[in-house]
């Protein structure tokens, strides 16, 4: 009982602190990650074990770590989400340093002859694609950055189209198993594929897509159109090839970037597990900076590395292991499966809305982390498959944070990068487009949902 | 003898900061950056005047923002680094000046040029200039101290190392009631003179 007691302090406590943003995210994690190894399965449960389990370093040691389909994380550590979301951090950074992404921008707003409305279109559809293998804060850094650019030379304001480039990168990152944090998280601690999530999540956000597609540019195109024609039409843009910085590590990444892909897409055929994937993507960008740039750019790119999302996710994944070891994560999953009566479809929707009202407010990965022992708990006593539940918990978090500046890390790297070109986004002009378009797309889901699995 | 100067002010609701920054700003003939004119430059490189105003030296609201590394959707935020920058940008141009407020102390912590002071005030002789200089009631003037120093110390503890108004922080700090505005003014252009002859 204290060993539960202590560990809702501690996790609530980290959640708290997360929101009021006063520390670095990755210290507020490691210290209730720390508090969790010595006071819950130190002091309370005496436990050595438990403090083994949650380091989890054993799995580095199993095959299935490396090789072998339908990869099932145990509690504590998923080191596989932490070796991919490296391994993909390393890669996307070869990929800006070469300028592959301005590239890409400059690439389409020129195919579209810089017609302001198609280029509208052009850039959500890119967004999307690319954050279902790219984290959404990268693209969304990427486009927002040539959007400012674009916008200062054809004079049209950039906002409407960050907006939009925003919603569908988390859109986007909803369908595939490696678009988001929650997303890699479930899919290594339930053992689904690349392929599980784009036959399920992946055909629900195509539809969302339609729709969202369709509503911004409703609700744009006026103003864009008017734009334009007050500047006279179409205008000359920068060249794509201006983007290139080195033609051998364009290539070289591209390639690198098509391998990842495909190794993704295959993973279930292959054998090869996202943590294998992540290793050999980060080992081959390293090789291809080391030929074309040399050791100090090799240097740089592995600096360049967000260690403090790593050490966030070490962290977390330590504090949400306190709850799950102390039963804390069990008694919410009979909680829910009491107030849904052990209907199935309320607990699908329970879990759908829940996840997105939440992970508008608050960090959707902290969300998902808790909630997968949850979903597996509630599985496990309903009789019922995961898969269902996993779902709803993958686009509910993914597509909820969609709403406020606040919900998703692309949300903000967004506004911000608006803000810094001076053109600010409030909460009162982000919400105004972007809580309709996430009830769109949440109802979207909801009907899809039924439809397919109730 | 250096050849730039740059002072930094802190100051306290009612202490009289502005009135002595003016006076030094030109005593020794330098420009002076204070609330409108640092406003109205931001707004000169296309950020909307509207927000500016809104958002210049606020604090930030903790609930309805977020930090992912060096990126926040808080406009505060925004527009206070944009601000940074602009002083980050001034100082390295070479130019002299003096600015009030934010920051400057922490922003341009590692200038070589850079003297920063904080003018306090005894809470009754800033009570006695808030009601004279705005006609207002004691009750209405402890309000708006109490209000604008709240702001101030927010705004300033969340960008900067050291605690607002803490003596640590700063080259110098005086109460602007012990030798009066006039006096104050004097001794500090006197205090920065010294350091500008200083190696």
């Amino acid at each position: 009982m204290l060993a539960q007691v202590i560990a809702i302090c501690i996790f609530l406590g980290m959640f708290l602190l997360i929101i009021l943003d006063q520390f670095e995210r990755h210290i507020i994690t490691l210290v209730s990650g720390a508090l969790v190894l010595i006071l819950v399965f130190g002091v309370c449960m005496h436990s050595p074990a438990a403090i083994w389990e949650a380091l989890n370093l054993r799995s580095f040691f199993t095959a299935s770590f490396w090789y072998g389909a339908g990869e099932e994380s145990t509690a504590g550590i998923n080191w596989s989400t932490i070796l991919f979301i490296a391994g993909m951090m390393i890669m996307v950074e070869g990929l800006g340093k070469a300028g592959f992404f301005r590239w890409l921008c400059l690439s389409l707003a020129k195919l579209v002859h810089y017609h302001v409305v198609p280029l509208l279109i052009c850039f959500m559809c890119l967004s999307a694609v690319l954050s279902m293998f790219i984290d959404s804060i990268t693209v969304v850094l990427f486009l927002a950055t040539v959007t400012l650019e674009l916008a200062q030379t054809m004079k049209f304001d950039p906002v409407p189209m960050i907006l939009s480039e925003i919603f569908c990168a988390n859109l986007g990152g909803a369908a595939t198993m490696c678009g988001d944090p929650p997303n890699i998280i479930i899919g290594t601690s339930l053992g689904y594929t690349f392929f599980d999530f784009i036959e399920n999540t992946g055909a629900i956000v195509a539809v969302c897509f339609a729709a969202v597609a369709v509503y911004f540019w409703l609700c744009f195109r006026k103003e864009l159109l008017r734009e334009e024609r007050a500047n006279g039409g179409p205008v000359v843009c920068p060249e794509p090839s201006s983007a290139i910085t080195d033609r051998r590590a364009f290539g070289a990444s591209a390639a690198v970037f098509l391998l990842a892909v495909v190794l993704l897409v295959t993973h279930a055929q292959t054998g090869l597990t996202v943590a294998c994937i992540g290793v050999i993507v980060a080992a081959l960008t390293l090789l291809v900076m080391a030929l074309s740039h040399g050791r100090a750019t090799v240097l740089e790119v592995i600096r360049g590395v967000d260690y403090k999302t790593l050490l966030f996710f070490i962290g977390l994944f330590v504090s949400v292991c306190g709850l799950e070891k102390t039963g804390v994560l069990e008694i919410i999953a009979r909680f829910i499966t009491n107030i849904s009566g052990g209907h199935v479809a309320t607990i699908v929707v329970i879990i759908l809305w829940l996840s997105a009202v939440t992970s508008a407010f608050v960090d959707n990965i902290p969300f998902a982390a808790t909630m997968i022992p949850v979903i597996r708990s509630i599985a496990a006593v309903e009789g019922m498959d995961v898969g269902v539940l996993a779902w709803a918990l993958s686009l509910g978090t993914d597509l909820g944070g969609n709403a406020t500046p606040i919900g998703a890390s692309a949300n903000v790297v967004g506004t911000s990068v608006s803000a810094k070109g001076g053109y600010p986004i409030g909460w009162g002009r982000y919400c105004k487009y972007c809580v309709p378009a996430t009830i769109l797309v949440m109802a979207v889901s909801t009907v899809c949902l039924f439809l397919r699995y109730l | 003898m250096k050849d730039q100067i740059i002072i930094t002010m802190g100051r306290e609701h009612g202490s009289g900061g502005h009135y002595i920054a003016d006076m030094i700003a030109r005593a020794l003939g330098i420009k002076l950056y204070d609330k409108d004119s640092i406003e109205s430059e931001i707004v000169s490189e296309g950020y909307s005047e509207e927000l500016i105003r809104r958002m210049d030296e606020k604090p930030v609201n903790f609930f309805a923002s977020r930090r992912i590394g060096r990126f926040s959707n808080s406009l505060e935020v925004n527009v206070a680094e944009k601000t940074f920058d602009m002083i980050r940008a001034k100082a390295a141009s070479g130019e002299s000046f003096l600015l009030i407020g934010r920051c400057g102390e922490q922003v341009l912590k590692d200038d070589p040029h850079r003297i920063s002071l904080f003018i306090g005030g005894d809470p009754h002789a800033k009570l006695c200039r808030v009601m004279e200089k705005k006609g207002l009631s004691a009750e209405e003037a402890i309000e708006e101290i109490r209000t604008v120093d709240h702001q101030r110390k927010a705004y300033h503890n969340y960008y900067c190392e050291m605690k607002w108004g803490d003596a640590r922080a700063y080259d110098l700090t005086v109460k602007s009631d012990v030798l009066g505005m006039e006096g104050t003014a004097e001794m500090l252009i006197r205090y920065i003179r010294a350091f500008q002859e200083k190696d």
